[in-house]
Order: C-alpha cells, then structure tokens, then sequence
C-alpha cells in the first residue's frame, strides 16, 4: 500500500511538473544552504586541523598568566630555567626555545627588505617539517657558537637575493642596535596551499629567516614565555602539568598562576567557534525550510481542493479516512523529501566545486546529508497534515458532485 | 461468496462483512432522511419501506427531486438515513461510521455513474485495481482480476488507455469493470447512459442485464422510460414516496452480431 502511494505521488508530481519543482524549490533552497553552510563549517574545521597539524598540536607556551597582578621579574624566564627544566624532564620534551623573535630590515646591495627572525634551536626540524633545499639546517655548532647565521626560505631569498640559491651570500641587518654580517646557510621551501595563502597572505615582499636563539636571547636576558613541544602527544597535557608545577615551585608561585597556552586548546577553540558558527547560520537557514514548508502546505491545498471529485471517487470505492490520508501525506512528503535531495545535491556540489577551485578537500558528512534529507521529509509530512485531513475529510456526496 | 471475501484483507474482517445471511439484499424499514438547511427543513424521504431481492434487476425511476438521488446515495452508503433502518445484505448500516461504510461500499457496492467518475490520467487498468488496492489485495491478482475484468467487458485490447483516450461508451464498461472488482453482491448504478449515445447506452444495459443473468443484483436509478425498459422491476418515486412498484417484461437484448463495437466485441463469460 505504501508503494502503492508512492506510485500515485510520483504520478501525481509528474502531472503538475512545473507546479511541483516550483513548491518544491522552497525546500530546495532551504536544505542547499544548510548542507553548504555546515558543509563549508566542517571543511572549515578540518582545514584548520591540517593547519594546526602542521603548527604542531603537541606545541605549547609556557607564560605567567595575565590574571596574575603582583608579577616580578622572576616570573619571566632564563635560560637558566630552560635548561633546568630540559634537566629534569630530558626526553619528554621534544624541543624548546625562548619564543624569540625580532624583526629588522635586512640589506643586501642596494635591497632593503624588512624580515622577520625567529630564534630557533638546532633541532627545530625534529618538530617542524623543513624542506630544505639548498645548504644545511643551523646546527649545535652555531647556536652554542652564537654564529650569525641564518637559514631562509626561498621567496625570501628571491625578495632580498633576487635569486633562490642564496648559500653563502650574506646581509647585513641590525639586531638589538648591533649592525652585523650574517650568513645565508640554508635555503627550505615553504608548501602552502592556496586556501592557506589567502587565509594568512602569502609573503611577496618580506622575508623570514631562522637565527639561532642564542643570538636573540642572551644569558642575563629575561624573556616572556618558553615554547614546547612535548615528545608524545598522549603524555603532553600529563607533562605540561607537570613541567608547569615544577616551574611555578621553582618561582615561588602556585601552579595556577602560570599559563600553558596548548596548540590543542587554542584548535579546540575554534573548531568550536566554527562549529557554533555553521550552527547559527545554519539555524537561520533552517528558517528557510520553514517557508519551504509553507509553500507545500499551499499547493497541497490548491491540489486538494482540484482533487476534490478524484477524492469523491476514491471513497465511493472504499477508501477511509486513514488511505486517502496518508495518500496525501505520501505526496507533500515526497515532493519535500525530493527537494531535499535536489538540495542536497547542489549544495554539496556547490561546497566541492568550491573546495577544489581553493585546493582544499570539502568534507561532506552523510550523517549531515541524510539528517538533512530525513528533515525534509519531515516538513513535508508535517505541512502535509493539514491539507490531507482536509482532504479526508471531504464528504463523498459533496466531493463527487465538485466540478 | 463468503469465502472470497474473508480470504481477501491480511486483518480479520469485521462480521457485517464476512456474514451473508439474508436473501433481502436490501431491506429498508421507515427510512426517513431530513435535509436541514438551516431555516429550514427538507423531507427528502418520507418513511420508505422497501426490499430488493438478491439477483434482482430493477429501476429507480422518478423526476428531478422525487427523492430518487437521495435514495441512491443513502443506498450506496454514501449517506445515512435521518430516521428508520438500512439493511444491506442483513446488516444494519444505518448508524455506521464512515470509515464503516468505506468498507461496505468498497466489498458490497460497485457504483456505475452517470459522469463514468474513472480518475483521469490513470490507465484502464489501474482504475479496475483501485477497489482491490483499497481491499489490500496483492498487486499480481489484483492485475490479473483487473485484466480478467476489461477482457468481460471487451476492452481486453486497451487496459492500458487512459480514459481521455477512450470513447464514453468504453469508459462506462471499465467503470463497470471496476464496480465488479470486489464481486459486490450490488450493482449500483446513477443515470448509467446519462452522457452516452442512443448505442452505447443500449450496449451498458445489455452488459448490465448480461450481469444480471449471471446472478449480479442490478439497481438503475434512471429517469429515462427506455433504460428502465431493460429491467425486470420498476421503482417510482415522487415527492420523496414511492408512487409505484411494479414488475417489468424486460426488452430484449439484440444479437451479438450486431454489437457496435465489432472489432472486439462485448465477451461475456462466465467467471
């Protein structure tokens, strides 16, 4: 019997083609936006864990915390407390500098580019991936040493060089008011896709480079936070507590005072900002499968009140009051189910033609798809309601003497 | 008779369904139906008693507002009666629901109408099913008894036309194909030849004494002398009374050969 319905619904829509792609584009519209904005939400999400991925999730700060009032110079960090937390913690952590950074115009000739320098230890490429290219990474030798050199990626030796291949060739940039030479060693480059260029700029005129971290921060130097990453990312939260109890003792101050600023955290912040933003704004979408709704209910009636004799008809054959019921309920809800799935269709396109002109991957849930389809039916069953019964309710004598 | 129709729903049917035990098909007892128009009241049937015989083939006849519309929707169960009892096949029907009535029009009663009422854009085919599909029978016999059925009416070529497609005398005969769906012990019948030429209508009646001679109850509400000819008992109405009750030397059906649709002919069979 249901396919039986189903049969006569679908002839029904054939008949009135025009009629039903018309009601149904309310629902069309409705659920292509939904899908495309919780579509675009996800791709959202899973772009940014590709970039957090790349950052490093198990990469954390370690700072006294903003809420703290009566801060001291102790608060801050030495090299000294780097070097007795590598002491005591030793392999848990995989890497750790000073978080220095300075930024400089860097001359070459005639060229003036203005450069950013991140102090960084030997060992940065255990934790970040480098593509190095030309020459060598900084090793031990120049961060124990203190040698100015420095290790660029290849459009920032193009902005200052004029020329990829920049080994050996030097600059001359001011660093804390001291005027040096300092060495071009190495030359990576950098991989960003087109989604992260236009979501960070990509770099045309400056530049950046690694220096030893050594040359940014100096033994007596006080400096504002320690950057971490901890060897296991299952064991980090246990070992950032950890080292954050150990630092706090050290300084005299309780655990609580001391901020560790997680990679995690921060991805979980705005995974959540993103998913609670694809939720609104699909929220307000939703609205519009409400109108959506409306329109069937409409022409559900109009249908009704044209079919008013076929009704008459059909009861004079024996239907009840149940069959021509859910004959009507089958046909507002597959007419809305359908442009559910029409909706569902475009708006999934629309997001993966989207996604592959940035070069990302959308990410479509089929959960989100058929939660979104089976919504769609439920307005049309539910703006069905009220037509049908009125349809099954219609008086035989009356609904075969309707012309 | 009983056995087909207790075999037919996957639920058990109701008794007045499934008992067959009166040989008055249809029994009225100071049937009495009032219109209420508000201001006023309107007596559309003033206490009729009346009894048809099972196998019986009469006309109702009588003019515009003798009541006769009024007794046919009330005998088809399309309507209640205000006062006094309605027995069909020995079943009080007079104070069903609807969903009640739904069910003894749809195993007991198939209608023939004046208007042919076969759901437009729909094949033949799909028409004769549609009393079937609402008795919950499965798809493969209700196609084979729908086919059966077109085949009895001598539209076995075109059950799949669409009823735009077919003349009016064609679409009568599916629509009685349809009203036989079920095997309802009656056939009730609204101004049958009503929209049709003097030769279809000849050729409806001669399928509906045809019908008749196979055992099928036959009601023809008409107005006109020449239908009512056809039959073996002529009903009178007017001003909501019976005027006269009467028996009738039925006309003769013609041959076969002169049948107007030559080409394939009215086949009757026996089922």
């Amino acid at each position: 019997m249901l396919w039986e319905n189903m049969l006569m619904a679908f002839s029904a829509i054939r008949v009135n083609k025009m009629r039903s792609f018309l009601t149904m584009l309310g629902i069309i519209i409705g659920i292509g936006s939904v899908i495309s904005i919780v579509s675009i939400g996800d791709t959202m999400k899973s772009v940014f864990e590709g970039l957090y991925r790349e950052i490093g999730v198990t990469q954390a700060y370690l700072m006294i915390g903003y809420w703290v009032d009566d801060r001291r110079q102790s608060d801050f960090f030495t090299l000294d407390d780097m070097a007795r937390i590598k002491e005591l913690f030793g392999d848990e952590i995989a890497y750790m500098d000073s978080n220095a950074y300075a930024s400089a115009d860097a001359l070459y000739g005639r060229n003036k580019v203005k450069f950013s320098f991140d102090g960084i230890d030997y060992n940065y490429p255990d934790v970040q991936k480098i593509n190095l290219v030309h020459g060598r990474f900084l090793n031990e030798g120049d961060i124990l040493g203190r040698r100015k050199n420095v290790v660029m990626d290849t459009v920032s030796a193009q902005n200052l060089f004029g020329e990829e291949n920049a080994v050996g060739k030097t600059f001359r940039t001011t660093l804390y008011g001291n005027v040096d030479e300092y060495t071009v060693v190495g030359i990576y480059r950098k991989e960003i896709s087109p989604f992260q260029a236009m979501m960070m700029g990509a770099n045309e005129e400056g530049g950046e480079a690694y220096v030893p971290y050594t040359l940014l921060t100096w033994p007596n130097d006080y400096f504002y936070a320690v950057r971490l990453f901890a060897a296991d990312e299952a064991q980090m939260d246990e070992l950032y507590q950890n080292i954050k109890i150990f630092v706090a003792k050290s300084k005299g101050r309780k655990p609580e005072d001391f901020r560790m600023n997680t990679v995690q955290d921060e991805m979980g912040s705005v995974n959540g900002m993103l998913g609670g933003m694809a939720m609104a704004v699909g929220g307000i979408a939703a609205i519009s499968l409400l109108v959506g709704g409306i329109g069937i209910m409409n022409i559900m009636l109009v249908s009704v009140t044209e079919r008013t004799r076929e009704i008459g008809i059909r009861k004079s054959l024996g239907a009840r009051t149940k069959d021509i019921m859910i004959q009507f309920l089958t046909e507002s809800a597959i007419i809305s189910a359908c442009g559910g799935m029409i909706g569902t269709l475009l708006g999934g396109g629309l997001v993966m033609i989207g996604g592959s002109m940035m070069g990302i991957t959308a990410v479509i849930r089929p959960g989100v798809v058929a939660l979104a389809v089976g919504f769609s039916a439920v307005v049309g069953l539910f703006f069905g309601i009220y037509p049908a019964s009125k349809a099954a309710k219609k008086d035989p004598i009356e609904a075969l003497r309707y012309e | 008779m009983k056995s087909i129709l207790g075999g037919l729903g996957r639920k058990k049917l109701p008794d007045y369904i499934t008992d067959n035990i009166s040989e008055d098909l249809i029994r009225l007892e100071d049937l009495v139906k009032v219109y209420d128009t508000g201001a006023l009241k309107v007596l559309g049937l003033k206490r009729i008693n009346l009894t048809i015989h099972r196998g019986e083939f009469v006309a109702i006849m009588g003019q515009s507002g003798s009541g006769k519309s009024t007794l046919m929707n009330i005998l088809g169960c399309l309507d209640r009666p205000s006062m006094g009892h309605y027995y069909l096949d020995g079943v009080d029907v007079a104070a069903m629901d609807s969903d009640e009535l739904s069910l003894i029009r749809n195993r007991k009663i198939g209608f023939v109408f004046q208007s042919f009422n076969l759901i437009s854009r729909t094949s033949a085919l799909k028409n004769v099913e549609l009393p079937m599909t609402y008795a919950r029978k499965n798809k493969k016999l209700r196609e084979e008894r729908a086919r059966q059925l077109l085949a009895r009416v001598g539209l076995g070529k075109r059950a799949e036309h669409m009823p735009n497609e077919l003349s009016g005398g064609q679409r009568q005969r599916v629509a009685i194909a349809r009203a036989l769906a079920n095997e309802p012990p009656l056939l009730l019948a609204d101004e049958p030849t009503g929209n049709l030429d003097t030769a279809a209508s000849v050729e409806i009646m001669e399928l509906f004494s045809q019908l008749h001679k196979e055992g099928t109850t036959v009601v023809v509400v008409t107005h006109e002398e020449e239908i009512a000819a056809f039959t073996e008992r002529i009903i009178r109405f007017r001003d909501g009374e019976v005027l006269s009750d009467s028996p009738n030397v039925p006309r003769e059906p013609r041959g076969r050969d002169s049948a107007p649709d030559a080409e394939e002919g009215i086949e009757l069979r026996d089922t």
